[in-house]
C-alpha cells in the first residue's frame, strides 16, 4: 500500500501552509513595498534638498509629498503671522480651474484646524468631517485628505496638504511617510531662508560699499536719490521715500520718493500727527509693520500699502529724516533681518554722508579763506595806495599848467574808476556764496555775470551811496527787473563791445544808468520792451529816459527813496 | 579855521590827504596817528575839531576810538574814513555815533567838502538813513535764529547809537553809568560783528579775524 501511494498531507494541514505561505509571501510583499516607499520617501527628500531657492524647495516638496502618497491633488501653505494663509502652492489643479475658482484658500474650514492646531490630520471623506466647511465653486471634488504641518525651528511655518489618494483614503503609512518628508521639508527651508538671506545681506553690503565709495570720490551725485534707487531694488520694494522734518513742525517733506507714484509723492507733505514716520524719527529706532493702512499709507488709486519699515537716518547725533520702505497690501511681509539691513545700510550711507559733507566743507572753507585773503589783500594795499596816489596827485594838479592839470585830473579819475572796480570785486570776493541772493548789490552782479557769455566783455558793474541799505524789498524787484530787461536787450540786439551798470543812492533819489556802445535801437522793438519798465518808475514817482542811436543805448531810471515804513 | 586830526594805518593815506587838506586857507592838520591807541592819547590832547578816522586799525576800530572821543569831548565831531563801500561805511559811521563818513574816492568823495559841513555841525547821515540801519541790523538780527537775539537794554541803546548821542549821553537817557553803556555798547557790537554779510561792515569793524 504505500509503494503505489502517493504522499499525501491532511487537507487542514495543507491550508495551514498554504495560508502560512501565503502570509510569508505577504510579509515579503510588504517589505518590498516598504523597501520601495522608503527608496521613494529617499528620492522624496532628496528632491527637496538639492534645491536652495525658496519658492523652487516649496514646489518640490508638494510634489515629492504627491508622488510619495499617490494623492491627486497638493498644496503647501505659509502661515502667516496674523494667522491665515500667506501664500498657497498647489499642484494637480489646472491653472485654468484655480483661475475660475478665484482667490486661494485663506485658511478655513480643515486648513484652519491644521493651522490652530498643528497636528497631522488624516480623514477618508472630507464632506463628512464636521471641520469642513465644503467648497468654492468651480472646485473639483475632493474626499481623502492628509495634512501635517511643516516645522521650521520649532515655530510652524506652513502646512503639506494632500487629497484624493487613488486607492480611495490615505493609509496610516502614507501618514508616517509624509511626516517624515515634512520633517525633511523644515530643514530644505531653513536652508533656502538661510541662503536667501545671506545672499541679502551680500547685495546690501555691497550696495553699501559701493555708495560710499562714490561718495568719496565724487561731489556731483545726489547721494539721497542714489540711496534710495538702491534700497528700492534691494528691498525688493514697491515704495522708498526719504522724508526730512520741515521748519514748520507740523509737517515732514518728502525730499525724494522712487518706486510707485514717484512724481506725485516727490515733494509732498505729510502732517507729522499720528505719522509712522513721525513716530520712528521721536523714537530714533526702525521700526516694522505689517499693515500700512493703520497708518493711511495709501498711494494712488486706493492702494494701500502692506509691509512697511523705516530707519531714522541719524546726522551729527541728530535725526533728521527717516527713510521708509513699503510693499503693496498683500505682499509678502519684512522681516526682521530684512529690517535690520536697512537699518545698517542707512546707518552706514549716514557715515559716508557725514564724511562727504565734512569734506566738501573743508573746501568750501578752504576757498572761502582763500577768498576772504585775496579780498582783504586788494582792500589793504590795493586800494590804499591807489586812493594815496590819487591824493597826491590831486595836490600837484592844482600847482601845475592848466594843460597838464587836466591831464593829471583825468588820470585821477581813472584811479577812482579802479578803485570802484575794485570795491566791486572785493564786495563780491567777502561775501559767503549762502548769501548770495540777499542784496540788490550781489543780484546785479549776478545777473552781469550771467550775461557775460553772451556778450563781447563783461558789463561793468558800479554802484555809489549804501545801495543795500535802501534798495529793499520791492523797490529791489524793480531795479532787478530793470538791469534784467535792459542787459537781455543788450544781448539780444546792441552787438555792443562794452556795457555798464551804474546804480546810486543819493540823499533823495535811486538812480539806474545802464549803458552799451553797440548799433542802437532799430525799429520799435526795443522800445515796447522797455515800456513796462518805463512803468515801474513811474508808479513809484519816478522817470525814464531811453535814448538810442548808432552809437549805442542809453537808459536811465530813476526813481525818489521811499520812506522806510 | 578848522583843525583836524587824522587817523589811518597807511602813511601814504595820511600824506595824501594832509597835503590835500594844508592845500587850503581854512584847514588846519593839528596831527595824525596810525593805530587807535595812539589816535585816543593824541586826540584828548590836541582837541581838534573834527577827527577823521579810518575804521580798520592795526591795534582796534576807528568805531571804538570814535565812540570814546566822544564820550571824553562831545565836541570833537567824527568823520569815519573807508576803503569799503557805502553800505559798509554807514553802518560803521552810524554804530561809531559819526557825524557822516567818506569812502576813499579821490574825487567822489567830497572829503573838503565833508569836513567843512561836519565842523559847522552838520550830519551828514540824516535820521531816515541811521533808522534804517538800526531798522536793518534788527531785522536781520531776528531773522537769524541762530544766534541769540539782543538783550532789552542793547534794544533801547541802538536807536540811541543811532541819534549820534555819545555814551554819557545815552547813559544819561536810560539812567546807567557810562562805563555801563560802554559794556553794552561792546556787547551789541560784537553780537552784530558776529552777523553775516549784512553786518559785514561790523564785522570788519570789529578787526577780529581779519
Amino acid at each position: 500500500m504505500n509503494d503505489g501511494h502517493s504522499f499525501a498531507f491532511p487537507d487542514d494541514a495543507r491550508g495551514e501552509l498554504d495560508k502560512a505561505l501565503s502570509d510569508l509571501m505577504g510579509r515579503a510583499q510588504d517589505v518590498l513595498a516598504t523597501q520601495g516607499r522608503l527608496r521613494a520617501l529617499l528620492r522624496a527628500n532628496q528632491a527637496v534638498i538639492e534645491h536652495i531657492d525658496l519658492p523652487v524647495v516649496l514646489r518640490r516638496i508638494v510634489e515629492a509629498g504627491v508622488d510619495l502618497v499617490g494623492a491627486q491633488y497638493g498644496a503647501l501653505g505659509v502661515i502667516s503671522p496674523d494667522g491665515g494663509l500667506e501664500q498657497f502652492i498647489h499642484v494637480g489643479m489646472p491653472d485654468e480651474l484655480a483661475a475660475q475658482i478665484g482667490h486661494l484658500p485663506e485658511g478655513h474650514g480643515l486648513l484652519g484646524a491644521l493651522i490652530e492646531n498643528p497636528h497631522a490630520i488624516r480623514v477618508p471623506e472630507l464632506a463628512a468631517d464636521p471641520r469642513s466647511v465644503g467648497f468654492p465653486a468651480h472646485h473639483p471634488p475632493m474626499s481623502s485628505f492628509l495634512g501635517v504641518p511643516i516645522r521650521v525651528r520649532d515655530e510652524v511655518y506652513g502646512n503639506l496638504y494632500l487629497s484624493n489618494q487613488a486607492d480611495g483614503e490615505f493609509t496610516a503609512e502614507d501618514e508616517s511617510l509624509i511626516t517624515a518628508l515634512a520633517a525633511t521639508a523644515g530643514i530644505a527651508i531653513e536652508n533656502a531662508r538661510l541662503f536667501a538671506e545671506t545672499h541679502r545681506r551680500q547685495a546690501w553690503a555691497a550696495a553699501s560699499a559701493e555708495i560710499t565709495a562714490a561718495l568719496l570720490s565724487s561731489d556731483g551725485i545726489d547721494v539721497v536719490s542714489t540711496l534710495a534707487t538702491r534700497v528700492l531694488s534691494l528691498a525688493d520694494a514697491d515704495v522708498v521715500w526719504v522724508l526730512q522734518a520741515t521748519e514748520d513742525s507740523g509737517f515732514m517733506s518728502v525730499e525724494t520718493a522712487r518706486g510707485i507714484d514717484e512724481e506725485l509723492i516727490q515733494g509732498a507733505r505729510i502732517p507729522v500727527a499720528g505719522s509712522f514716520s513721525a513716530s520712528v524719527l521721536e523714537a530714533r529706532q526702525p521700526r516694522l509693520i505689517d499693515d500700512g493702512s493703520e497708518y493711511h499709507l495709501v498711494l494712488s488709486g486706493d492702494r494701500p500699502l502692506g509691509p512697511v519699515m523705516a530707519v531714522p537716518l541719524v546726522s551729527l547725533g541728530r535725526a533728521t529724516g527717516v527713510l521708509l520702505v513699503g510693499r503693496l497690501h498683500q505682499s509678502p511681509r519684512f522681516r526682521r533681518a530684512d529690517l535690520e539691513m536697512a537699518a545698517d545700510f542707512a546707518g552706514q550711507a549716514s557715515v559716508a554722508m557725514e564724511l562727504a559733507t565734512g569734506r566738501m566743507d573743508r573746501e568750501r572753507v578752504a576757498m572761502l579763506e582763500d577768498r576772504g585773503r585775496i579780498a582783504r589783500d586788494l582792500h589793504d594795499h590795493v586800494i590804499q595806495q591807489l586812493f594815496a596816489a590819487g591824493m597826491e596827485l590831486q595836490t600837484v594838479a592844482g600847482a601845475t599848467s592848466p594843460e597838464i592839470s587836466s591831464r593829471i585830473t583825468q588820470t585821477v579819475a581813472d584811479i577812482d574808476a579802479s578803485i570802484s572796480h575794485i570795491r566791486t570785486i572785493v564786495f563780491a570776493l567777502g561775501s559767503p556764496a549762502t548769501d548770495r541772493r540777499d542784496t540788490v548789490r550781489h543780484a546785479i552782479i549776478d545777473l552781469a555775470n550771467e550775461v557775460a557769455p553772451r556778450l563781447a566783455r563783461t558789463p561793468s558793474v558800479n554802484f555809489a551811496g549804501p545801495v543795500d541799505l535802501v534798495i529793499a524789498g520791492t523797490l529791489a524787484d524793480d531795479v532787478i527787473a530793470v538791469v534784467r530787461e535792459a542787459l537781455m536787450n543788450v544781448v539780444k540786439h546792441a552787438a555792443a563791445q562794452s556795457s555798464s551798470i551804474e546804480l546810486a543812492v543819493t540823499d533823495d533819489e535811486v538812480q539806474l544808468r545802464i549803458t552799451d556802445d553797440g548799433q542802437g535801437a532799430k525799429g520799435s522793438t526795443r522800445r515796447s520792451g522797455v515800456s513796462n519798465l518805463e512803468q515801474r518808475a513811474l508808479n513809484r514817482g519816478g522817470h525814464m529816459n531811453f535814448a538810442s542811436d548808432d552809437t549805442g543805448t542809453r537808459l536811465t531810471w530813476t526813481v525818489p527813496i521811499e520812506e522806510p515804513t | 579855521m578848522i583843525r583836524v586830526f587824522l587817523v589811518d594805518d597807511h602813511e601814504l593815506v595820511r600824506r595824501g590827504i594832509s597835503a590835500l587838506l594844508s592845500a587850503e586857507a581854512d584847514i588846519e592838520v593839528i596831527g595824525e596817528a596810525s593805530t587807535a591807541a595812539q589816535a585816543r592819547a593824541r586826540i584828548r590832547a590836541t582837541r581838534p575839531d573834527v577827527a577823521v578816522l579810518d575804521v580798520r586799525l592795526p591795534d582796534g576800530s576807528g568805531i571804538d576810538v570814535c565812540r570814546e572821543v566822544r564820550s571824553d569831548n562831545p565836541d570833537v565831531k567824527c568823520l569815519i574814513l573807508t576803503g569799503y563801500d557805502d553800505d559798509e561805511a554807514i553802518y560803521a559811521a552810524v554804530l561809531a555815533g559819526a557825524a557822516g563818513y567818506v569812502i576813499k574816492d579821490v574825487q567822489g568823495s567830497g572829503l573838503l567838502d565833508s569836513l567843512r559841513k561836519v565842523a559847522a555841525g552838520k550830519k551828514l547821515i540824516n535820521s531816515t538813513m541811521s533808522g534804517r540801519v538800526v531798522q536793518r541790523i534788527t531785522d536781520t538780527h531776528h531773522s537769524d535764529p541762530r544766534l541769540e537775539s539782543l538783550s532789552a537794554r542793547e534794544h533801547d541803546i541802538l536807536p540811541l547809537i543811532a541819534e549820534g548821542l555819545t555814551n554819557r549821553e545815552i547813559g544819561e537817557r536810560l539812567g546807567l553809568a557810562e562805563k555801563t553803556v560802554k559794556n553794552y555798547i561792546s556787547g551789541l557790537l560784537s553780537k552784530l560783528g558776529l552777523q553775516r554779510r549784512t553786518q559785514a561792515a561790523v564785522l570788519h569793524l570789529e578787526n577780529r579775524d581779519l
